[in-house]
């Protein structure tokens, strides 16, 4: 590793962090992102490269990467898992036919080394619809159960509405802040 | 742990510092290793701001600039050319770093850098910092590219020009005249 790459690393150790949020297109990441952020979310079209912002949220600068999550983009996802604190898991609640994919797509990331280190958040998202199934069932669906090698969490929510969504990212930076910066 | 021990030290180093506070000794007090440490943050100072250093940059941007348009959202191709970017920048300074410095030795100096992080100059480092954020490199890129297609930044537009010397008069004397 390089000395700049070395010097960023120490940087960020100053009550920042980065958070990685993937799933399968149409989930509702960059909604997310966007709503999290105070932007418009009525026009928001498929994702075909990736979105980056920066915000500040109870005390702690948040880098927050949401990448898109078409199929054929998925294999550039590991561009981006290095140095990442936490990882967002987005799922759409109303997509039945597709929860078998997106079981076995959060399941290989849980396999990744340089995300071994992550704090995992599902967002059962989509809430608002009414053939979406509840956080439990997602629960059920992916075999959440299952994940022994990361502190996990599920949270239902609506990005077009908002409910929930800052209740799961809080609970992800007290995920975070307890593990890295009392580590010290 | 290392670091705790660390403090220790220099607190009584301090203390001795305060003792010969008078004399004005506090300046020889640094240890060679100090001095070799601020030896290589001035280097790496001068390698930055070097001709060569900017012509690296511009090369690069020159080569790339037109994959970068100003959208909110950023191309999957922005990525392995800023990994591209960090690393040319990484391999040029520890390059000339060796070059300048006889037994220079990175680990060694990561190692020190670890824990001087205090000391080296917060200009300097948030400047090696800006060659890794990806966003300040979108927005160099956008700005090259604008200036590149005659978009650039033109400040005679928030300037207005007025003649201080009222039309038809001569021009001598308008200095004094002001």
């Amino acid at each position: 590793m390089g000395l700049l790459t070395i010097l960023k690393k120490m940087k960020q150790k100053e009550r920042e962090m980065r958070l990685l949020m993937l799933g399968l297109d149409n989930a509702g990441k960059t909604t997310i992102l966007k709503k999290f952020n105070g932007e418009d979310v009525s026009t928001i079209s498929p994702t075909l490269g990736f979105n980056i912002k920066t915000l500040e949220h109870k005390g702690f600068k948040l880098n927050i990467w949401d990448v898109g999550g078409q199929k054929s983009l998925r294999s550039y996802w590991r561009n981006y898992f290095e140095s990442t604190d936490g990882l967002v898991w987005v799922v759409d609640s109303a997509d039945r036919l597709r929860l078998e994919d997106c079981r076995k797509e959060l399941s290989a990331l849980l396999l990744e080394e340089r995300l071994a280190g992550a704090t995992l958040l599902v967002f059962a998202n989509k809430q608002d619809l009414p053939g979406a199934l509840s956080k439990e069932a997602i629960r059920e669906a992916l075999v959440l159960d299952e994940i022994k090698s990361h502190h996990w969490c599920i949270i239902g929510c609506s990005a077009v509405s908002g409910e929930n969504l800052l209740a799961g990212v809080d609970w992800l930076l007290d995920d975070i802040a307890a593990r890295i910066f009392t580590a010290d | 742990m290392d670091i705790q021990g660390r403090n220790t030290v220099c607190c009584g180093e301090n203390v001795e510092m305060l003792d010969m506070d008078e004399e004005n000794f506090a300046v020889s007090s640094s240890s060679s290793a100090d001095t070799a440490f601020d030896a290589i943050i001035g280097c790496i100072e001068d390698i930055i701001m070097e001709e060569e250093f900017q012509q690296l940059q511009q090369c690069f941007m020159e080569k790339h600039y037109l994959e970068f348009d100003d959208s909110d959202e950023n191309k999957l191709s922005y990525t392995p050319i800023f990994n591209e970017y960090v690393d040319l920048l990484e391999k040029h300074l520890e390059q000339q770093l060796m070059e300048r410095i006889p037994d220079f030795n990175m680990n060694n100096f990561i190692e020190l850098l670890m824990q001087h992080k205090e000391e080296v100059p917060g200009d300097i480092f948030d400047m090696l910092l800006t060659f890794t954020d990806f966003m300040a490199f979108k927005e160099m890129f956008l700005e090259y590219r604008a200036e590149k297609e005659g978009r650039g930044l033109d400040l005679s537009q928030g300037l207005v020009v007025t003649s201080l010397i009222p039309a038809g008069s001569k021009h001598t004397g308008s200095i004094e005249s002001q």
